[in-house]
């Protein structure tokens, strides 16, 4: 079922349309406010600002088109369902509407006897190629972008083999598990990195004033 | 543990949760931590905050035409493009929500069979459902992916006596179907209802009358379980169907 064409590529940021500035966060927070009106053009304008980059982000974590659609379609009609549960002061709407996509994508992911499989890219590279240690790309791009600069900032600050752990769990969604047996790492090794990892990345943040 | 004298241990567990490492038990446990506790949930939030900038980096895909048309007809099926209507009663979208109920109890009342086809719903067959069997009752369709109904859930305002026929959906012995009532709150854990009979229809007992326990329960949903049922307390299989569970008085 898993195709080349839904391998993953590396992380690249792609054009500026989602780039959540203020004026788009507030576009955002508005519609979700007119969704849960019941609004459906609302809702449809919502879909169409979003769903390139959430589709992205489901992809990403679960390597296959029609998992991601799945999900994806599940997480829009929650969205809609759940609109008026969405407090613009507690998270940015991208934020929202991201993690309720990540959560499905994980939960898809932990089912029992879900097995991920990992498909080669097009140019043959292993998917992992993209976040190994030496390499920039994910980085780059988050340091590009203001809203993730500090992120980025603080990632590129962990030692390597913690940015690369965090990175991985995130981007890819891999378990404890899943994770010690890709950096073929034991698992205790592995979770320390990951966890030393995020309290650095706290306190980094915290540091910048951003956390 | 109590979790609550431990806020390190919440922390480590809500980076973990956010960032998606927490194998499938630890994170359904976490999960429901989370319902139980603010502050939890507070930490989840910051972990969110913190973390969800790194999707900057994911490359957007536009996804397929099909997966906004799947959406709308969920959503509400007359803003599908083909769903040009010139009057609210033979609006789809109409009996989806604001007429489920009567939907729904028309199957309970009269016959499950036509509701395969919602589209030949007709009005006079809800309204002649006489008075006098209109009993005040909670009702759910519950409809697969493709809107095709699978079963429905009937329960009697005052009764514990949840009446579930299974419209499309065959039974196994290798597996069972596990009815969930699914919470009110974003995030909140489901609550199983029990194992769907095998028959066709049958009766799955509700702790308390169906006015307490159905009361804030906004939609039910059937999941694949094994023979004996989540051992988790959460679905662990997929979703076979859902459906709103609506006051019917």
């Amino acid at each position: 079922m898993c195709c080349g064409s839904t391998a993953v590529t590396k992380p690249q940021v792609r054009g500026s349309r989602m780039a959540i500035d203020s004026s788009q966060n507030d576009q955002l927070k508005a519609l979700l406010a007119a969704c849960a009106r019941r609004d459906q053009p609302a809702f449809k304008s919502l879909y169409e600002l979003t769903s390139s980059k959430l589709f992205g982000v489901a992809l990403r974590i679960l390597k296959r088109e029609d998992w991601a659609e799945e999900v994806l379609q599940e997480c829009y009609v929650s969205i809609w369902n759940h609109a008026a549960g969405y407090s613009a002061g507690l998270s940015a709407p991208m934020t929202w509407m991201t993690s309720i996509v990540r959560n499905r994508c994980l939960d898809w992911l932990r089912r029992p006897r879900t097995e991920l499989t990992f498909a080669d890219n097009e140019d043959g590279s292993h998917p992992l190629d993209a976040v190994a240690s030496g390499d920039p790309g994910p980085l780059e791009a988050l340091t590009r972008n203001s809203d993730a600069q500090a992120l980025g900032g603080c990632l590129s600050r962990l030692e390597a083999k913690q940015r690369q752990a965090v990175m991985l769990a995130f981007y890819d969604g891999l378990s404890h598990s899943e994770l010690a047996a890709q950096m073929q790492q034991p698992l205790g090794t592995v979770k320390t990195w990951v966890r030393r990892g995020l309290e650095r990345l706290k306190g980094c943040l915290a540091g910048m004033g951003t956390a | 543990m109590n979790y609550r004298k431990h806020p390190q241990l919440i922390e480590k567990l809500a980076a973990e949760y956010v960032l998606g490492t927490l194998r499938s038990r630890a994170r359904t446990r976490f999960a429901r931590l989370m319902l139980e506790d603010a502050a939890v949930r507070r930490s989840v939030l910051e972990w969110e905050t913190m973390l969800t900038p790194m999707t900057v980096a994911v490359a957007e895909r536009q996804p397929p035409q099909r997966l906004w048309r799947a959406i709308a007809a969920r959503i509400a099926p007359s803003i599908a493009p083909a769903q040009v209507r010139t009057s609210i009663w033979d609006s789809l979208g109409f009996w989806r929500n604001l007429g489920l109920a009567a939907t729904a109890c028309t199957v309970a009342l009269v016959t499950a069979g036509l509701l395969r086809q919602p589209e030949v719903l007709q009005v006079p067959m809800v309204l002649e459902v006489p008075s006098k069997q209109r009993q005040e009752s909670y009702v759910a369709t519950l409809t697969d992916k493709s809107g095709k109904v699978v079963a429905v859930a009937y329960a009697a305002r005052n009764s514990n006596e949840l009446w579930v026929r299974r419209v499309d959906l065959a039974p196994g012995s290798g597996h069972a179907h596990e009815l969930w009532a699914l919470p009110a709150e974003k995030g909140a854990a489901p609550r199983s209802l029990g194992i769907i009979p095998a028959g066709d229809k049958g009766t799955l007992l509700l702790a308390s009358a169906a006015d307490q326990s159905l009361r804030d329960v906004p939609a039910l949903a059937i999941s694949l379980e094994p023979p004996d049922g989540s051992k988790t307390g959460l679905p662990t299989g997929p979703v076979l169907a859902s459906g709103p569970c609506l006051k019917f008085w």
